[in-house]
């Protein structure tokens, strides 16, 4: 007998259909990554899981317009990017997102959870456009492509946004993270 | 740096297998870029330290008939949908050429009137003649042909019984001559005997 893994594209099929079930495995597959997402993104556990809610609300409600199934990770991600967008938007202005620097001790050598820390803070310092390409990238792994789609933007704009921030981060994470950790 | 590669693209993984040969054997040659790949190699770890968080709690949907859509919006995200959508546009067309085709000229649509009507009576009478005039055609050629074959079967029967009549009248002759010839026969050795 041979065990195959059903893919996203058939349990997409299937909640086309108003298969609830098949679109909960297909959202225990996602939310993770989404609610990460958004938490990083807004900095508000709450706000993060009731945007993942939202996104995956609005995804079964317009997945007749899913075009190709194939993208359906690029599409979600386009959902909650528009919904963090429209939360930040009533709540925080732009450029209001900076965060405590993390100090080292007197060895200059730090604590993991303080290197976490300074990786949250540096991430903070960021502005939001950059941070989130950050975010695709490195956590989540999308093509600059997929980025472009999910920004709604240019692949040439996706790609400037992440090499400032990284140019950004590098003068912040590279030396504590040079120095090491205990 | 003067150096033309893109590190970065490196360092995400957006570079093709021969760019990333080409960027490795650079860096071992200039001291700069490796310098550049090392603070590079170095942020994108410190960023991976941040690990996924659990959810406080998991998200799931029940078969809630508040989600689902209406039975039209079903029907209009079906099959349906694209032939509802051509209907809607070719009524329209219809519509819309129907308040747009020009008016008729009231002056000239009495003439022509009276014109269209006599030529069409004209044709109309030209062609019932003609289709009159082909059926009583085809009735005619029809007729002779049911006569011919009559003929032709009465001909046939006349011929039968002609022969039939023929044969007969063969067979009572022969007989006759042979009564004939018995009674000579007969009456020669009676009058041989006196």
């Amino acid at each position: 007998m041979i065990f195959r893994e059903v893919e996203d594209r058939d349990l997409i099929t299937r909640a086309r259909r108003q298969n609830v079930d098949a679109y909960n495995l297909l959202v225990s597959r996602w939310e993770k990554r989404i609610f990460n997402y958004l938490l990083r993104l807004t900095g508000n556990r709450e706000d993060a899981l009731d945007l993942s809610q939202d996104v995956f609300l609005k995804a079964y409600q317009n997945l007749a317009k899913l075009e190709d199934l194939d993208r359906f990770g690029s599409w979600l991600f386009r959902i909650a990017h528009n919904e963090a967008y429209s939360l930040l938007r009533k709540t925080k202005p732009e450029g209001d997102l900076a965060g405590d620097l993390v100090t080292a001790d007197s060895s200059g050598r730090l604590f993991p959870i303080e290197l976490t820390l300074a990786v949250e803070s540096a991430l903070k310092q960021l502005s939001a456009d950059q941070r989130e390409a950050v975010l695709l990238k490195v956590y989540q792994g999308f093509k600059f492509d997929e980025m472009a789609e999910i920004l709604c933007c240019p692949v040439s704009t996706a790609k400037s946004r992440l090499y400032t921030a990284f140019d950004l981060l590098k003068q912040t994470l590279a030396p504590i993270s040079a120095r090491g950790v205990e | 740096m003067n150096c033309s590669m893109d590190l970065k693209a490196y360092i995400v993984g957006e570079v093709t297998e021969e760019e990333h040969r080409q960027i490795e054997t650079h860096a071992l040659a200039c001291a700069e870029c490796r310098e550049e790949l090392e603070r590079l190699a170095l942020t994108r770890d410190s960023l991976l330290l941040l690990r996924d968080e659990e959810m406080p709690r998991r998200i799931a949907f029940v078969s809630d008939k508040v989600f689902e859509p209406n039975w039209w919006q079903r029907l209009w995200n079906s099959g349906p949908r694209l032939g509802f959508a051509s209907a809607a546009m070719l009524s329209a067309a219809l519509l819309v050429h129907a308040f747009v085709r020009p008016p008729v000229n009231p002056a000239l649509s009495q003439t022509e009137l009276a014109q269209t009507e006599a030529q069409i009576e004209k044709e109309v009478g030209a062609r019932v003649q003609a289709a009159v005039a082909k059926a009583v055609a085809d009735s005619e050629v029809q007729q002779e042909k049911k006569t011919a074959a009559m003929l032709e079967t009465a001909a046939k029967r006349f011929d039968v019984e002609r022969r039939n009549l023929l044969s007969v009248a063969a067979g009572n002759s022969d007989m006759l001559y042979k009564q004939m010839v018995w009674t000579l026969r007969t009456s020669g050795q009676l009058g041989g005997g006196q």
